[in-house]
């Protein structure tokens, strides 16, 4: 009989516990499998959000993350001067604004895009109706709008519909007038998130509703670079040109973020992938160790049988390997409904783009988990081992026979 | 109605571009400097340093040193390097002011007010508004669906179910095992006659222990691990930020959690042998 097929007639024999003990690996498994999907999720769903806007540069006026608002001057003629540029693309001007949207069910508070895009890909997939006009074409509309879906479906608005925005400026006074807008069509916005509603117009149109920045200002300034050159070069020739400005690719900003903005959760997963490989070690190693002490005898009749250390050992390495294998396997499945649902509590945190996930399934994060609980299985099996290596056969034999 | 009122510029982005040691001019403004830009900028209390609007050096300021302290800990930019000064509300407006704007010198971004009774601020909110129509007027406490550490108390709360469950299964497997191992003794003590019922108080009761000394182990560990995670973290990333915290509640949250789990872990676990017969037990 072979040493996987003896540590298979033991599984079987003493079931319950051997159920018991996959469950725990099971669950246990569950949570590094997690915590894996955790450690790069974040990351990988936020580089996939800033790259399926279509620019891989972002221009802004100040160093680090805009935390406060540092507007870009002159804005029109950077256009013109990075357009210029042999790395460049394309570039949109992007300028966001506080506005309150009334109208006979009360007031919304909602941010409003400007910008001057003039491609079909931006930060936003249309649903319904039409998208706005590009900047060069002449619009009919004086202030032609995309709504945001969560926007639309709150207060039932549709394509064609009339809204009424007035500019609030954040932490001053505003008695700005209001604009009439004309809805052209609903979109799901890239960043956008469940709690805040969000409408896009063109860049000419919301200067001319905030009449207290000047009309030439951007908050931001989208960049796509040739694809031969890429985002890195692109960002270095911007700096070259504007060195007051500070320009960053998407990789720059995805590093940054993993630094920084997302290191709690990097943190999160690596204390508790380490705590949960130490708990699986502990109580795998644990459950082996007791189990071996109670079969001892048996372990010595098998020995006076003839059957070797070796065979012995690797058949503790088999038990191990069955436990914490079979515990593996069903913490794939379990891992992804728990991430699922884990996924869905966290991403009800407020300011959150409804398209940042925080789990997310990647091959790498399988193998590692499977390596990782392959050697907790090996070293949790070495104490029984080492204990069922060195047994005294005759000595154990008359003990286990008195007792 | 308010009881205190202080007005606040926010945060303005100055810069600092040098600095004399304990130069002999009483007349200067005082600052205070962070912890973090005291090291970083080699400053020392009495020291004169220059503040500017811009990097070139426009409106330029000097101040006097008057203290380093430590930075509030916010969790929300325990990564950023608090690289901050506090100075006189005159002295930030002189400093950032447009002197083109003359309403410049008059504005704040923000004023802070504490009320007598904290009851009044529903009617002083839509009093304000009425006033100064435009005037954006919150209050500074989070509204708990704005909270993010609402939503990660949640997923701390998840994780710990998980673990809790895991273990659970560990434990029970650990029982019966124990229990398997003491079934010939079971059966002898049933045979002189101690019934079923004592036998199952004397498991109850030793579940108990396990479990209640299972749980102080996990206290004392989980101190301990509080220290070496707090002291990493704030050494990482330069903060005084309290990272865990092991409070009485979350102790005894543990404790309530743990002792009945292994209780019942041990009665589940006795009961298959306990509920056999006594011939049975003895392999007769």
């Amino acid at each position: 009989m072979t040493s996987f097929a003896l540590a298979w007639r033991t599984a079987a024999c003493y079931r319950m516990r051997s159920l018991l003990a996959m469950a725990g690996v099971a669950i246990i498994g569950a949570l590094l499998f997690d915590m894996l999907l955790l450690s790069r999720g974040l990351v990988e769903s936020f580089a996939d959000l800033l790259n399926s806007s279509g620019f891989d540069v972002r221009v802004v006026a100040q160093e680090g993350l805009p935390v406060l608002r540092a507007p870009i001057g002159e804005a029109a003629r950077l256009a013109s001067d990075l357009r210029r540029l042999p790395e460049v693309d394309e570039v949109t001007l992007v300028r966001i604004e506080e506005a309150v949207l009334t109208g006979a069910t009360g007031e919304t508070r909602v941010s409003i895009i400007g910008s001057t895009r003039s491609s079909v890909r931006s930060a936003w997939t249309l649903l319904k109706g039409s998208d706005l006009p590009d900047a060069a074409t002449p619009s009919a509309d004086a202030c032609p709008l995309i709504v945001g879906r969560h926007l639309a479906e709150a207060r039932a608005i549709a394509p064609g519909a009339t809204l009424t925005i007035r500019i609030s400026a954040p932490h001053r006074p505003s008695a700005l007038p209001a604009v009439a807008c004309r809805v052209l069509g609903i979109g799901d916005f890239a960043f956008g998130n469940a709690t805040e509603f969000a409408v896009a117009t063109t860049m000419s149109a919301l200067a001319a509703a905030d009449t207290m920045r000047p009309g030439d200002e951007a908050d931001l300034v989208l960049v796509r670079s040739r694809a031969e050159a890429g985002g890195r070069a692109a960002a270095r020739a911007i700096a070259r040109v504007r060195p007051d400005l500070h320009a960053y690719s998407n990789e720059e900003i995805v590093a940054e973020f993993n630094q920084n903005g997302f290191a709690y959760f990097r943190q999160v997963s690596i204390v508790l992938s380490s705590v949960t490989l130490v708990f699986t070690f502990l109580l795998v190693g644990t459950l082996l160790t007791v189990s071996t002490n109670q079969r001892l005898g048996q372990i010595a009749a098998l020995r006076a049988l003839g059957i070797g250390r070796l065979r012995i050992a690797a058949m503790l390495l088999w038990e191990s390997t069955v436990l914490v294998g079979a515990g593996a396997l069903l913490a794939l499945p379990l891992g992804g409904l728990l991430a699922w649902r884990l996924d869905r509590l966290l991403r009800e945190m407020p300011g959150l783009p409804e398209r940042l996930h925080f789990f997310v399934f990647n091959s790498g994060a399988v193998v590692e988990h499977a390596l990782l609980l392959a050697a907790t299985a090996v070293v949790a099996a070495g104490y029984p081992i080492w204990l069922a290596s060195r047994l005294p056969i005759a000595d154990t034999l008359r003990r286990e026979g008195v007792g | 109605m308010p009881s205190r009122a202080s007005l606040t510029s926010g945060a303005v982005v100055v810069f600092l571009l040098g600095s004399a040691l304990r130069a002999d001019e009483p007349q200067l403004p005082d600052v205070l400097v962070t912890r973090q830009l005291a090291a970083r900028a080699e400053l020392h209390v009495g020291d004169v340093v220059t503040f500017a609007s811009d990097a070139n050096g426009t409106r330029a300021a000097r101040f006097r040193i008057a203290g380093i302290y430590e930075p509030t800990p916010d969790p929300m930019r325990f990564t950023a390097a608090r690289m901050e000064a506090r100075m006189h509300l005159p002295d930030v407006i002189a400093l950032t002011a447009d002197p083109r704007d003359p309403a410049a010198a008059e504005a704040v971004d923000a004023i802070n007010i504490r009320f007598v009774d904290p009851a009044d601020r529903a009617a002083f909110q839509s009093d304000l508004r009425a006033r100064a129509p435009g005037l954006a007027v919150t209050p500074t406490a989070r509204a708990p669906e704005h909270d993010p550490f609402a939503v990660l108390d949640r997923f701390h709360l998840a994780i710990s179910v998980v673990t809790v469950l895991g273990g659970t299964a560990f434990l029970l497997a650990l029982m019966i095992i124990r229990a398997e191992e003491r079934r010939e003794m079971i059966g002898l003590l049933r045979l002189i006659g101690i019934s079923r019922r004592s036998l199952l108080v004397a498991v109850l009761l030793e579940g108990f222990f396990i479990a209640v000394i299972g749980a102080i182990v996990g206290i004392a560990i989980a101190l301990a691990g509080e220290r070496m995670v707090n002291m990493i973290f704030q050494r990482r990333y330069d903060t005084a930020l309290v990272f865990v915290r092991v409070t009485p509640s979350v102790a005894l949250r543990s404790v309530a959690v743990a002792v009945p789990l292994g209780i019942a872990a041990g009665a589940a676990a006795s009961w298959s042998v306990l509920r056999r017969g006594i011939l049975s037990l003895i392999h007769r």
